[in-house]
């Protein structure tokens, strides 16, 4: 066999040798190369190869900035008016400073000048308007959405000086500040938003004033961002306004989980985006960065049907919240890295408050309530009420990979006090088509969504302003319309946190949410010579700020 | 050429227009009953917030509110016209989503074909020529072994052993000529595996004809007999082989494509079947559709031209796939 192998002239020996000499050979052609040093004393230059598993699928600004893919690259080639960063806080960024009156109908956004985005085109009052515009009512015929999430109480903008824009509303609208800061809330240049929607499909050409501008791409393939040298307007909160350190970004698209770890294992690439958490500790401790930053937004859980027998009693749905042992969750599938959720929405949101209390694990609490309620355990441990047995069908949201594993978890602790759970998966197009909220057959909906801001989680889950009525109360929970009415128009946030917290203790007794845990959507495997990226309030890493040694 | 020929090719030609129209109608049909389409996708993710009255305009915007008949007539005069339309996934046109894919698609499947021609010639002429105890009968396995495994593991082995273990090749650069070399390799395995399996039974007769008998008596060398008198008549049959193969290149290529993280046909397919884009499915499938019918057309039509033994017989004529002679004359020949 080792007399056999030696004349095979692909011997991982001979290549390991021929590999290494080159290695040495480009170190010592490179050596007299002094690498420039940027204004901060951080290193410039280099190339990042990001793997990712899908790249959405358009790119009409509108419609695609919401993507969990897209989101990516929208967040290094375009700015936002304001910066919010993991904890939720909201900071200057285009927009210098902002006003708003009294019961939170009129603000006034006041821009820095000399922002351009890179056709050329102006970044001034009047490009913020026209993106203000498209972004409430998209141009639909054309195909053109309208961000879904933009306050749908919007009336008009106007531009009063070359910096300065009035944005006007029909109803008290608290969430309009931090909405800027988020996702679809993108500024794209006039010259984009007025072409029609093909060719604002086409990436290369959409111009945006972030640091980096597309230099290339191919749809389902690759983007290659290249640094735009004058960009000078960064958000002061990441400690950095000037041009990026790194030359290039690229994006590469390659669908097998296995290979983007070990792309980047085998230092073919910096960073494998959405490995699978089992693999998390064993990555570490091969020296990678591994990154699971959370984002604002509702935490995993179900949203509950009270329509649907038998969760229309109390009873049954505070014996779920009691019957799910959430610790165990996280033990088993996940790693220390993901938190228990201690509220219906995570942690890090501005106004979310500590209900832990109310998520206890307790079995026996669960099945003193579920006795009073009528539910007696019969054969097979199953409990039945009138002949019918206590049954939940869970259907496993696909856009989460763990959420079928988590799942067969719960199966086994409910199972243990006496519910019969099914569970089905379905693949996205189908889940999209069958499951929803309050929908019939469904009695939970599982839950996995940012949000702008906690004002805008009441009318959500009512069906106040075409909220979707998460829990098919309608308008039946008068103490929950209270709040949310109350919520909505609250004109400042000190008044609004007594409330959100009188909230989210009445949804958790009410058993109307079931948290599950915190989330997690978005995992990031890195290189040790690429750091000091940026996460921001949905997760993305932004590399405006990063480096990379050699 | 005879008019009988003409004939009979006017009648394929007729026959294979026929199955293109057709498979549009059937993809339109079962795509459209399927639930979802990808601007509805968008819609109803809750994500991204829209109101019911918002996704019924923008869904009216778009006419899928229509009736399926009147989508399919639209879809369809337009595809008869060369209009391919706009992807409802991405909002480009469908044919420069496709022009962006088939060059890489195409080096893939020819360089899978050369590949499995490659390994079939040579697993056949070891089958031939090898002596017994060096694995003559060894070789004959081969062909189940290589249809037995599927073909992403071996891509699989391939890019871990190569790619990450070797440095061959970085997958990150999926075009770069060795990534491309693995990957046929990949792909033209399992496909080698139906060459060789004709190619062997083919050789196999042949060398047991008279002629061959005759050959070796002569003292022709083993190399001389097979290149000048057996491989002639044992390849003809593989011309259809490798035409019912096409379908096959097609298919495999979305795997070894998934796998090797190149973008090709295969991977939009991919994309546009899990997203549910009727336009790109359709061109797509129109376009395999076009090439699959067309490459059995010319081998069909290329057939008598080749062998004059086989009779035509109008639509019924069948390519023979292994050389028993009752295939070749399915008596009566059409002559008017």
């Amino acid at each position: 066999m080792n007399d056999r192998s030696s004349h095979f002239p692909l011997s991982r020996r001979r290549l390991l040798t021929a590999t290494s000499a080159l290695a040495f050979a480009a170190l010592v052609a490179t050596a007299g190369v002094t690498p420039a040093l940027g204004e901060d004393g951080a290193r410039d230059g280099g190339d990042v190869v990001f793997l990712i598993d899908s790249l959405g699928d358009t790119w009409i600004p509108n419609n695609s900035a919401i993507s969990s893919f897209q989101g990516h690259i929208w967040g290094h080639v375009t700015d936002k008016l304001l910066y919010v960063d993991a904890d939720g806080k909201v900071s200057p960024w285009i927009a210098e400073r902002w006003e708003q009156n009294d019961n939170a109908t009129e603000f006034t956004l006041h821009l820095k000048s000399g922002v351009t985005f890179s056709d050329g085109s102006p970044l001034d009052a009047s490009a913020v308007v026209a993106n203000l515009d498209i972004w409430y009512a998209g141009r639909k015929s054309e195909g053109i959405n309208p961000i879904g999430l933009f306050p749908k109480t919007y009336d008009h903008a106007e531009a009063i000086d070359a910096t300065t824009v009035k944005v006007f509303f029909k109803k008290p609208t608290l969430g309009f500040i931090p909405t800027l800061g988020y996702h679809g809330s993108i500024l794209i240049s006039p010259k984009t938003i007025a072409s029609p929607a093909s060719a604002q499909a086409d990436l290369s050409k959409t111009s945006g004033s972030g640091p980096y501008v597309v230099e290339s791409w191919k749809e389902g393939d690759y983007v290659k961002l290249t640094k735009r040298k004058d960009y000078n307007w960064g958000p002061a909160a990441v400690g950095q306004t000037g041009p990026a350190h790194l030359d290039t970004i690229t994006y590469k698209l390659v669908s097998e989980p296995s290979l983007r770890v070990a792309a980047v294992q085998s230092g073919q690439a910096d960073v494998a985006y959405n490995a699978s958490p089992q693999e998390l500790e064993s990555l570490k401790s091969e020296g990678l960065t591994v990154a699971t930053p959370r984002y604002l937004g509702f935490v995993n859980g179900w949203a509950v049907n009270t329509k649907l027998a038998p969760y229309d009693d109390v009873k049954v749905r505070q014996a779920l919240q009691a019957g799910i042992n959430r610790q165990e969750i996280i033990d088993t599938v996940y790693t220390p890295d993901w938190k228990l959720a201690t509220s219906f929405i995570q942690s890090n949101v501005p106004g979310a408050t500590n209900q832990s209390a109310l998520l206890a694990y307790n079995p026996e609490k669960a099945e003193k309530l579920l006795d009073e309620a009528g539910w007696k355990k019969g054969p097979g441990g199953i409990r039945v009420k009138d002949g019918k047995p206590l049954s939940l069908t869970l259907n496993s949201n696909p856009y989460l990979a763990t959420s079928k594993s988590i799942d067969e978890l719960i199966s086994q602790q409910l199972g243990k006090i006496g519910w019969k759970v099914d569970i089905r998966a379905y693949d996205v197009v189908t889940f999209g088509q069958k499951v929803k909220y309050g929908g019939a057959g469904v009695p939970a909906y599982e839950v996995t969504r940012s949000f702008i801001d906690a004002g805008t989680v009441a009318s959500i889950l009512t069906n106040a302003n075409n909220g979707e009525n998460w829990f098919a109360l309608d308008e039946s929970d008068k103490t929950l319309n209270d709040l949310r009415d109350k919520i909505a128009g609250a004109g400042s946030i000190e008044a609004r946190k007594p409330l959100l917290d009188e909230l989210q203790k009445y949804v958790l007794d009410k058993g109307y949410f079931i948290p599950r845990t915190q989330i997690v959507q978005r995992i990031y495997v890195q290189s040790s010579k690429l750091k000091g990226e940026v996460y921001n309030g949905v997760a993305y890493a932004s590399y405006y700020t990063a480096t990379k040694s050699e | 050429m005879s008019k009988a020929y003409f004939n009979y090719a006017g009648k394929r030609l007729l026959q294979a227009i026929v199955v293109i129209l057709l498979s549009y109608v059937f993809t339109f049909v079962v795509v459209s009953i399927l639930p979802g389409d990808p601007i509805t996708n968008v819609l109803n993710n809750p994500q991204n917030g829209f109101t019911p009255d918002e996704i019924k305009e923008i869904i009216a915007a778009q006419g899928l509110d229509k009736p399926i008949p009147v989508q399919l007539w639209n879809a369809f005069s337009g595809f008869v016209t060369g209009d391919l339309g706009l992807s409802m996934r991405t909002n480009r046109p469908v044919a420069t989503l496709i022009a962006e894919v088939l060059p890489s698609t195409l080096v893939l499947a020819s360089a899978g074909l050369a590949v499995a021609l490659f390994l079939a010639a040579i697993i056949a002429y070891g089958t031939q020529f090898l002596p017994r105890r060096f694995g003559q009968g060894l070789l004959r396995g081969f062909p189940s072994l290589f249809l037995s495994v599927p073909n992403f593991v071996i891509g699989l082995v391939l890019i871990h052993l190569f790619g990450f273990q070797l440095g061959v090749f970085r997958v990150i650069e999926p075009d770069s000529f060795w990534a491309t070399l693995f990957a046929a390799i990949a792909l033209g395995i399992p496909i080698s595996a139906q060459i060789a399996e004709v190619l062997i039974a083919n050789l196999d007769h042949e060398s047991g004809q008279d002629y061959a008998a005759v050959a070796r008596g002569r003292g022709l060398g083993q190399m001389r007999l097979f290149v000048m008198h057996l491989l002639k008549p044992s390849s003809l049959p593989v011309i259809t082989v490798v035409a019912l193969t096409i379908g096959e290149l097609l298919g495999g290529s979305l795997i070894t494509e998934t796998v090797f993280g190149r973008n090709g046909l295969g991977s939009l397919v991919q994309r546009s079947v899990s997203t549910q884009d009727l336009p790109v499915l359709q061109a797509v499938v129109s376009l395999a559709a076009v090439v699959f019918v067309v490459v059995n057309l010319i081998a069909d039509l290329a057939y008598p031209l080749l062998d004059p033994r086989v009779k035509l017989l109008g639509t019924q004529q069948r390519r023979p796939t292994t050389a028993d002679d009752s295939s070749l004359d399915i008596s009566k020949a059409v002559t008017r």
